[in-house]
């Protein structure tokens, strides 16, 4: 095959491997700022809640995991399409 | 000794480990080219039977049922009348699943009929989430011989880290909850019962999609909530506890790393674990109780 084409192959072949990385950089680091953010407002304000409300700390905390729980899969549901990106396209 | 001198001795002995470590191997390596993390998750086959075939995760899911049933039945086939540790343990988990998961989220009526199964989904996920934080002997890749004995080499793997074991709880969830709807309105009262009341014309019919939509998703939502929970719990216990440093080449990155993997381990075993199967039995019994909910 001609030089200059092998080239452009390989570069190409770099230039894929590339944005695969950068589709994983981007699904993780992304998806974990978003529920990073998420986390600290959700528990932050059962801090708020329950030193206004001493008394509702049991049905505060159930729904405090609750919404954890929700906002953290959003950080997954990242990762999986950076992964996806990385591993399967 | 106080506990404080404790900590800042095993402190010490962590740092000049550490140290070393260092400069007994340096901190460049080859990279290891052989080693496929991946390939803790892959799935040999066993026991060939077709598409009922017997890998890891089947042992694994038999596993978590069998425990299930038999830890459940046989406490409750011997409870006391002063309950022993053991049964006070399990009649929290009870007054939790009756009370909170099914009880908070449904009428009284539904809680009662849905009960066993939301309370089953909590338990299958909880022992299926917990059985995969045991070292177990089902690494056939890499074989250790003892006395001539091939033993497979121990790892941890998790059902719940399958994406189609989680895909397959999710719709069951999915059937049970469309087909209580349609039981408790008619098939065209629950398409109905979809709009928000009060919508009409055009913008009823685009509310009907995206609701139809919404409900579609809740099965992709439950399946990679519970199962990327678990697979990438898993995943960086394996990276913390070894595998990068091996697969890196750097003695001095395992050492580093290795509290990383005890923390992860605790957090993963004492709130991940529970809490996933938690939410998945919350969010059943949430699904349940608004399909038969009389205005959307």
């Amino acid at each position: 095959m001609h030089i200059a084409l092998i080239t452009v192959f390989a570069v190409t072949e770099e230039i894929a491997k590339a944005g695969k990385s950068i589709g994983l950089g981007v699904g993780g680091g992304l998806g974990a700022v978003g529920a990073g953010v998420g986390i600290g407002i959700i528990f932050g304000k059962v801090i708020e809640a329950v030193t206004r409300q001493p008394e509702m700390r049991d049905e505060i905390t159930q729904i405090q995991w609750l919404g954890f729980a929700l906002t953290e899969a959003c950080f997954f549901y990242g990762l999986v399409a950076g992964l996806l990106a990385a591993f399967i396209v | 000794m106080s506990t404080k001198r404790k900590l800042l001795v095993v402190l010490a002995i962590y740092v000049v480990g550490f140290i070393v470590i260092v400069a007994l191997t340096g901190t460049h390596g080859t990279r290891n080219e052989a080693f496929k993390p991946q390939n803790e998750f892959k799935l040999d086959t066993w026991v060939n039977l077709g598409i009922f075939s017997i890998n890891k995760a089947v042992m694994y899911l038999v596993i978590a049922a069998v425990l299930t049933s038999a830890s459940m039945i046989y406490i409750a086939r011997r409870m006391h009348q002063r309950p022993n540790r053991v049964q006070t343990a399990v009649e929290v988990v009870y007054q939790l699943m009756r009370e909170n998961i099914a009880g908070g989220n449904m009428s009284q009526q539904m809680a009662a009929r849905w009960f066993p199964f939301i309370g089953a989904l909590f338990l299958f996920i909880l022992f299926s989430n917990l059985i995969g934080y045991i070292p177990l002997p089902t690494n056939t890749e890499h074989e250790i011989t003892i006395f001539g004995a091939h033993i497979p080499s121990f790892s941890l793997y998790a059902a719940t880290a399958n994406l189609s074991i989680p895909l397959v709880l999710a719709l069951v969830v999915f059937f049970s909850f469309t087909f209580e709807g349609i039981r408790a309105k008619g098939p065209i009262g629950y398409l109905k019962g979809l709009v928000p009341g009060g919508v009409t014309g055009g913008m009823a019919v685009a509310i009907f999609f995206l609701e139809v939509l919404s409900n579609l998703m809740r099965i992709l939502s439950l399946t990679i909530r519970l199962f990327a929970n678990i697979l990438a719990g898993h995943l960086i216990i394996l990276f913390m506890g070894g595998a990068l440093a091996v697969l890196l080449g750097i003695a001095a990155l395992g050492w580093f790393t290795i509290p990383f993997a005890v923390l992860l381990f605790a957090f993963e075993v004492a709130l991940v674990a529970a809490l996933q199967a938690f939410i998945f039995a919350t969010l059943t019994a949430i699904y349940l109780g608004g399909a038969v909910a009389e205005d959307h």
